[in-house]
C-alpha cells in the first residue's frame, strides 16, 4: 500500500463518519423533542433529575440501560410501581428489599414528589418498546374499559398492584393473578391482605399498600367483585 | 544506561502513583464483587452503599489510566522531538493538581458530593480543575512539539488523541434538562474517548514501543498508523451510534450504529496483524522478553476484549436483550484490561528500567505476574458472560423479575470474588515488580 493511499483512507474515512455523524445529530435534536415528549419537561420534572443526580442513584440502577447494574432499571419504574409505589420504595426501601440491600436517603416530600414526576417522563420516552420485560405493564388506557372506571379499579392501577399481580393477563407474575381473586377471599380477607399482607402469608414478599380508609375500602369493594 | 533526555524523568512519579493507584482500584473492586455476592448489613449501606464504592472503583480506573498516559507521554515526547520537554515545572505541578484534585474527589463521593452522572460523578469545581490540569498538560506538550519542528505521525496521532479526549471532556460540563439529549452527549465523553481518542494514543503508543523493540522502518510502521487511525475514526465516529438504540433518538441509529460499529473490530484486528508481523520481521537490539509478551497479550487482548466482546452485542436485534445487563460489565472488563491496561503496563516495562537505568532486568516476577492478571480477566470475563446470559434470559426474555434473575446469578458473583482476588494478586506483583526492578540474574557463560 502506498503512502498516499495510507493518507487517503485516514482522511476519507473520518470525513466521512464525522459528516455522517454530525448531520445527524443536528437531526436527532430535531426528533427528539417529539420522541422524548419535550413539551412535559416542565420545571418539576428537571427538578427531579436533580434529585435523581443529587442521591446517585444511577450507580446502582441503570435508567433508559445505562449507569449501574445493582438494582433494576428504573425506566418504566412508573409503570411497574406507579407514583406511591415509588416513594413508598424510596421512604422504606427496607420493607422492599431482601438479600440485596438498598439505603435508606434522606428524600424530603418535595424531593420524592419531583422524583416521581421525573421518572414518569422517562417512562413516556420512546425508547423503541425498551426494556422488553416491562413492556407488559404499559399503561393499559385502552384497557381500562375491561378493568372498568370504578375508583378501586383505579387505584389498582395507581398503587402499583400490577408490578406484581396480573389481571386479564397484564401485569406481574410475582403474586397470584387477581382476575377471580373475588371468588377465592371475602371482602375482609381481601381487606386484610391490603393492610398487613404478613399477617395473611408470612413468607410472602408483599409489602403492605400505604391506603386510606377510604382507598382500602374501594379497593378490598373492586377486588371483591373480580370473581 | 542514561536517559537520552533528563526531562524524561517526570515520567517515574506519573507511574508511581498510577500503579498504586492501580492496586487501590482493584481492592475497591473486590470489595464490589463481595457486594454482589453476599448480603452487606441495611446499616453499612446506609453509610457506604454501592453506589458510592462503585463511583471510587471506575474513577481510581479513568484517574490512573489518564496519569498512565500522561507519564508516557512525558517519556516518549522527548525523544519524538528531540528536545526536553517545554516546562517539568509545569509537569510536577500538573501531577499535584490532578492527584490532589483525585483525592478530593473520591473522599467526597463518600461523603455524598457528587454529580451524579455514572463515570463523571466529579462534581463541578472539581471538574474545572480537571480542565486546568488538562491545559496545563497539553500546553506543556504542545509547547514542546511546537519548537521542535520535528513532525511524526506518530506525534500527530498521540497529540490529536490527547487533544481530543480533552475538548470531548468539555461536553461533561453541561447541566441537561432532557435526560436523552443528556445520555446523547454522555456518550460523546465515554464512546468518543474509549473508541476515538483513547484508540488513537493506544495506536501511538503501540507504534512507538514497536519501534523501539522490533526496529522495523518508521516509514512502515508510520503508514500502516495512518491506516489504523483512518479505520479507528471512520467505524468509532459514526458507531457511536450503538449507544442510541433505545434512549429515544431516532430509529435509523439500529442501522448506522449497528452497521459501523459492527466494523469496529477491523482496525484493532488491523493492530494484532501488524504488531505480529513487526515482531515476526524484528531485527535484533532491543534485550528482554517481557516487552514482547506484553504487547502480543494486549494487541490479542484489545481484539478478544473490545473487538470480539464488543461485538457480541452490538447489533440491535441481540442489545435489546443485553442492553445494560452483566453482558454489558463482562465486555467493559476485558476491553479495558486489554486495551489501556496492558498497553500502559507494557509502556512501563520499557520506560521504568530505562528510568532506572538498568539495560536487563530480572523478568520472572513480571512474567508470572501478567500471565495470573491475564488468565484470571479471561475467567472473570466468562463467569461475568454467563450471569449476564442468565440475566438476559431471565429478566429479559423471560420477564420474570430482577431479583429473581439476579438470585440465579449469585454463584457466579461468589466466583467473581475469587477470580478478582486472583486478579489482585497479579496486580500487586506487578506493582511492587515495577517499583522494586532488579538486574539480570548473572549468566554462567557469557
Amino acid at each position: 500500500m502506498s503512502w498516499n493511499t495510507a493518507r487517503w483512507i485516514f482522511y476519507l474515512g473520518t470525513f466521512i463518519s464525522l459528516v455522517l455523524f454530525l448531520g445527524l445529530t443536528v437531526d436527532t435534536h430535531r426528533q427528539i423533542q417529539a420522541l422524548t415528549n419535550a413539551e412535559r419537561l416542565s420545571s418539576e420534572v428537571i427538578a427531579g433529575k436533580k434529585v435523581w443526580q443529587k442521591y446517585n442513584c444511577n450507580d446502582c440502577h441503570t435508567i433508559l440501560g445505562f449507569g449501574s447494574y445493582y438494582g433494576p432499571d428504573m425506566t418504566k419504574v412508573y409503570w411497574r410501581r406507579g407514583a406511591e409505589g415509588i416513594k413508598a420504595v424510596i421512604r422504606t426501601p427496607e420493607k422492599f428489599t431482601t438479600w440485596r440491600k438498598m439505603p435508606r436517603l434522606p428524600l424530603t416530600d418535595t424531593e420524592l414528589d419531583q422524583m416521581v414526576s421525573f421518572l414518569q417522563w422517562t417512562g413516556d420516552i420512546d425508547t423503541h418498546d425498551w426494556p422488553p420485560q416491562d413492556q407488559k405493564f404499559r399503561p393499559a388506557t385502552g384497557r381500562a374499559v375491561t378493568l372498568g372506571v370504578s375508583p378501586g379499579a383505579l387505584l389498582f392501577q395507581e398503587k402499583g398492584c400490577f408490578a406484581c399481580h396480573r389481571v386479564y393477563e397484564t401485569g406481574g407474575q410475582l403474586g397470584p393473578e387477581l382476575t377471580h381473586v373475588g371468588s377465592r377471599l371475602s371482602y375482609e380477607a381481601i381487606e386484610k391482605v391490603l393492610t398487613d399482607p404478613r399477617s395473611v402469608s408470612p413468607l410472602g414478599t408483599m409489602p403492605p399498600t400505604p391506603l386510606s380508609h377510604e382507598e382500602r375500602d374501594a379497593l378490598a369493594a373492586f377486588l371483591a367483585k373480580m370473581k | 544506561m542514561a536517559l537520552t533526555y533528563s526531562s524524561q524523568r517526570l515520567a517515574y512519579p506519573y507511574f508511581v502513583v498510577a500503579l498504586l493507584l492501580f492496586a487501590l482500584q482493584i481492592v475497591v473492586g473486590i470489595w464490589l464483587a463481595l457486594s454482589y455476592a453476599v448480603t452487606m448489613p441495611q446499616g453499612l449501606v446506609d453509610i457506604l452503599p454501592f453506589s458510592t464504592t462503585r463511583a471510587i472503583h471506575t474513577n481510581l480506573l479513568v484517574l490512573w489510566l489518564l496519569l498512565g498516559f500522561m507519564g508516557t507521554t512525558y517519556f516518549m515526547i522527548p525523544e519524538e522531538t528531540e528536545r526536553e520537554i517545554y516546562s517539568p515545572v509545569l509537569g510536577y505541578l500538573q501531577l499535584v493538581l490532578l492527584v490532589g484534585v483525585g483525592v478530593v474527589a473520591l473522599a467526597g463521593f463518600v461523603f455524598g458530593w457528587t454529580k451524579g452522572k455514572p463515570l463523571l460523578e466529579i462534581p463541578f469545581p472539581l471538574d474545572y480543575l480537571v480542565v486546568v490540569g488538562a491545559l496545563i498538560f497539553l500546553f506543556n506538550v504542545g509547547m514542546t512539539i511546537l519548537q521542535a519542528r520535528r513532525w511524526t505521525v506518530v506525534q500527530g496521532s498521540l497529540f490529536g488523541g490527547l487533544v481530543f479526549l480533552a475538548v470531548m471532556y468539555l461536553f461533561n460540563l453541561p447541566f441537561y434538562s432532557n435526560l436523552s439529549i443528556d445520555w446523547y452527549y454522555w456518550w460523546w465523553v465515554i464512546h468518543l474517548w474509549v473508541e476515538g481518542a483513547w484508540e488513537l494514543i493506544a495506536a501511538a503508543l503501540t507504534a512507538w514501543i514497536l519501534i523501539k523493540i522490533t526496529n522495523v522502518p518508521r516509514e512502515t510502521v508510520e503508514k500502516w498508523l495512518y491506516v489504523e487511525l483512518g479505520l479507528f475514526l471512520f467505524t468509532g465516529i459514526a458507531g457511536t451510534g450503538h449507544h442510541y438504540y433505545w434512549l429515544g433518538a431516532p430509529k435509523y441509529w439500529l442501522w448506522v450504529g449497528g452497521i459501523f460499529s459492527a466494523l469496529e473490530p477491523v482496525p484493532i484486528l488491523l493492530m494484532v496483524w501488524d504488531a505480529w508481523h513487526y515482531i515476526r520481521n524484528r531485527r535484533d537490539g532491543f534485550k528482554g522478553r517481557l516487552v514482547f509478551t506484553l504487547a502480543v497479550g494486549m494487541s490479542i487482548l484489545h481484539f478478544v476484549g473490545a473487538g470480539f466482546w464488543g461485538f457480541l452485542h452490538t447489533l440491535p436485534q441481540i442489545n435489546y436483550y443485553t442492553h445494560g445487563s452483566q453482558v454489558t460489565v463482562a465486555h467493559g472488563h476485558i476491553a479495558f484490561f486489554g486495551a489501556y491496561v496492558l498497553l500502559n503496563l507494557m509502556f512501563f516495562y520499557y520506560a521504568i528500567p530505562k528510568l532506572k537505568g538498568l539495560t536487563e532486568f530480572d523478568e520472572r516476577r513480571g512474567t508470572l505476574a501478567f500471565w495470573f492478571m491475564s488468565v484470571a480477566m479471561v475467567l472473570m470475563t466468562l463467569a461475568f458472560s454467563v450471569a449476564g446470559v442468565l440475566q438476559t434470559y431471565i429478566e429479559r426474555v423471560m420477564g420474570l423479575g430482577y431479583m429473581t434473575a439476579q438470585a440465579q446469578m449469585r454463584f457466579w458473583f461468589a466466583t467473581l470474588v475469587v477470580l478478582g482476588s486472583a486478579f489482585l494478586v497479579g496486580v500487586v506483583l506487578t506493582v511492587v515488580d515495577l517499583l522494586t526492578l532488579r538486574p539480570a540474574p548473572a549468566r554462567e557463560n557469557r
